[in-house]
């Protein structure tokens, strides 16, 4: 077992992302297992990188069990509402962009901003007698942005797949959702509220700070973090958020 | 306190003794036990109650996927039992059991505590349910021992009796009440207020706001008919147009949700101030007296009664007279017991008529805690 663990994206559009921006930095990874689960850089020893998929890269920064982790904000932020003390976001990599966005029907017409729709849900759960429904992959990061707007008569139904889909379906009212350009929001008929970007999302390269920093650990980090960045400035920042 | 409390035979022993006195004293003023069943079906909790609840209640799966929770308070199971029973009112219902409570960011804090309360049903004199469950309340404290607490006290009515006396649209006045609970929040719409709101962009006339949504025709409705959406979109043109309030009287409100102190100084103060900005709330500060001779003839000493313009208790279903009552434990103040009027609940859960509502909850390990203290010192 390698003395640092580096987690990044096991497939699609993130992976290949990944490996350009490896690539950049002169590091080229290679599988070490048949599977493809798991590689090493082979001019850096002691660096096992492990091939997850997003969501699991950011639980893994979030519980300790990785040292390293390329992942979407959005998904950090989801998993720990608080990031302080238990992961530090050393760097937006520029790619990954997904906009956690609040979006209703395009035929609410009445409905432009968050106030708007506070207005609309305490109508709603009135002549209803139920709370309008909220559908999202983003619990946490909703109920955070609809206590700071100031609305509380809604309740999240959470979803697993085609948010977006779920006003037509009849299972939700309103969604938060990600979005990058829009198009598959238009697509379902739905807008994005003027005031509803919960978070702007790029890829990150994050460090847990739970996770075991043994001498050796820190030791394979600083190699690697001077090869992505000769300045030093990313292992400043970790240096920082470790101490 | 750990977060999955024990309670050995001492702790144990002394909470059910404690119970059994408490409930005595309820059946001797007429109120019947009763007992929900502690694992409830999620979807009363969840849609009765906004997300504030739900994001403290527990919620699970039973094996064939239908969503169930552990009860996060008594009231409502016990309202909802009223409402489907087609029970009588007025009807006096007294409870003692273990409540549920996730909490957030506070890892050590138990995650289970007893509540023994009562709840007063479709009692139409409310001056008198008030002075009833406030004298129980009074009361069970005394039956528990403690002689030393105090007391906080508000009433959203007076708030909204006031809001309503504004010359606004009838959608800010709702949201300035529904936002009263959120303090800082109300100065900020009272902010909008004196600025202007965001000026309407939309069409008013029935036929252009007609025609706009049928450019949008295959959009989803959203569970939201034409007619609801239509008729929100002209109130809100017409809001645009007659949204200004005097900045004599904003300035009046400010002021008045600032006040908070000895009850009968602070009823002085808001006096004063509504008179110099005009609005007559005679009614409802008269019933706010009424209470405060209610609290005196029990003995309560006025200095230890603090009335607060702004409280409004962080739940979101009181409606008109709240109050709290506090004591100290080693770590310093704790609240003991708390309630008010909830009138709104029993129709959101399907009465067919409004029927007024008022209890109080008291947190029992906590009174026997704060005995001890005051019994050690």
């Amino acid at each position: 077992m390698a003395a640092l663990t580096l987690a990044i994206p096991s497939k699609g559009r993130l992976k290949e992302k990944c490996d350009e921006f490896f690539v950049t930095a002169g590091l080229s990874m290679q599988q070490t297992s048949a599977r493809g689960y798991r590689a090493a850089f082979p001019d850096i020893g002691d660096v096992e990188i492990m091939l997850l998929s997003a969501s699991e890269i950011a639980s893994s920064l979030v519980s300790g069990d990785v040292h390293l982790g390329i992942t979407g904000e959005d998904l950090l932020r989801e998993e720990a509402p608080e990031l302080t003390g238990r992961v530090s976001l050393l760097k937006s990599l520029g790619f990954g962009n997904a906009r956690v966005v609040v979006a209703v029907s395009e035929y609410w017409i009445d409905v432009e901003t968050m106030a708007d729709l506070d207005d609309v849900c305490a109508a709603y759960a009135a002549t209803h007698r139920r709370r309008l429904r909220v559908a999202t992959k983003y619990a946490r990061l909703t109920r955070q942005f609809f206590a700071q707007n100031r609305i509380s008569d809604y309740r999240i139904v959470p979803s697993a797949g085609a948010t977006e889909g779920a006003p037509a379906a009849g299972t939700a009212e309103v969604i938060v959702d990600i979005t990058t350009t829009g198009a598959t929001l238009k697509g379902n008929g739905l807008k994005i509220l003027a005031d509803g970007l919960i978070l702007d999302s790029y890829a990150n390269l994050a460090a847990s700070l739970t996770a075991d920093w043994t001498d050796e650990a820190k030791a394979a980090c600083k190699i690697l973090l001077s090869r992505l960045d000769p300045s030093g400035g990313l292992q400043g920042k970790l240096s920082a958020d470790l101490a | 306190m750990a977060a999955f409390p024990y309670y050995d035979n001492p702790a144990i022993d002394a909470l059910n003794g404690q119970a059994v006195a408490l409930l005595n004293l309820f059946a001797q003023r007429g109120y019947v036990r009763e007992e929900p069943a502690v694992l409830q079906p999620a979807e009363i909790f969840l849609d009765r109650s906004g997300e504030e609840i739900r994001r403290r209640t527990f919620t699970l799966m039973d094996p064939s996927g239908r969503e169930l929770c552990l009860r996060p308070d008594l009231t409502i199971p016990i309202c909802r039992e009223a409402v489907q029973q087609g029970r009588s009112f007025p009807a006096r219902i007294a409870y003692n059991g273990l409540v549920f409570r996730h909490q957030p960011g506070e890892p050590h804090r138990a995650t289970q505590f007893f509540q023994a309360g009562v709840e007063l049903l479709g009692l139409d004199d409310r001056a008198a349910g008030e002075t009833e469950i406030l004298s129980l309340t009074i009361e069970a404290l005394r039956v528990a021992g403690l002689k030393d607490f105090s007391l906080r006290i508000g009433d959203l009515a007076l708030f909204g009796a006031l809001v309503d006396a504004l010359a606004l649209p009838v959608q800010w006045r709702a949201r300035l009440k529904r936002h009263f609970w959120r303090a800082g929040y109300v100065e900020s719409l009272l902010y909008w207020l004196g600025h202007g709101d965001r000026k309407a962009a939309l069409p008013g006339s029935r036929a252009e706001i007609e025609a706009l949504l049928d450019t949008h025709a295959d959009a989803p409705l959203a569970g939201r008919t034409r007619e609801e959406i239509i008729a929100r979109t002209m109130d809100r043109a017409a809001d645009a147009a007659a949204l200004k309030l005097d900045a004599k009287v904003a300035d009046a409100i400010a002021k008045l949700l600032d006040i908070s102190g000895p009850a009968e100084t602070a009823l002085a103060q808001a006096r004063a101030l509504l008179k110099t900005a005009g609005i007559n709330l005679d009614p409802q500060l008269a019933a706010m007296d009424a209470r405060l001779a209610a609290l005196k003839s029990l003995g309560v000493d006025p200095a230890q009664v603090q009335f607060t313009a702004h409280f409004g208790r962080n739940m979101e279903y009181y409606t008109g007279f709240v109050f709290e009552l506090w004591a100290r434990d080693k770590e310093g103040p704790v609240q003991i017991a708390g309630g008010g009027r909830y009138d709104s609940m029993m129709e959101m859960l399907g009465a067919k008529q409004p029927v007024s509502a008022i209890g109080c909850a008291l947190r029992t390990e906590r009174l026997l805690a704060v005995k001890n203290f005051a019994g050690g010192a």
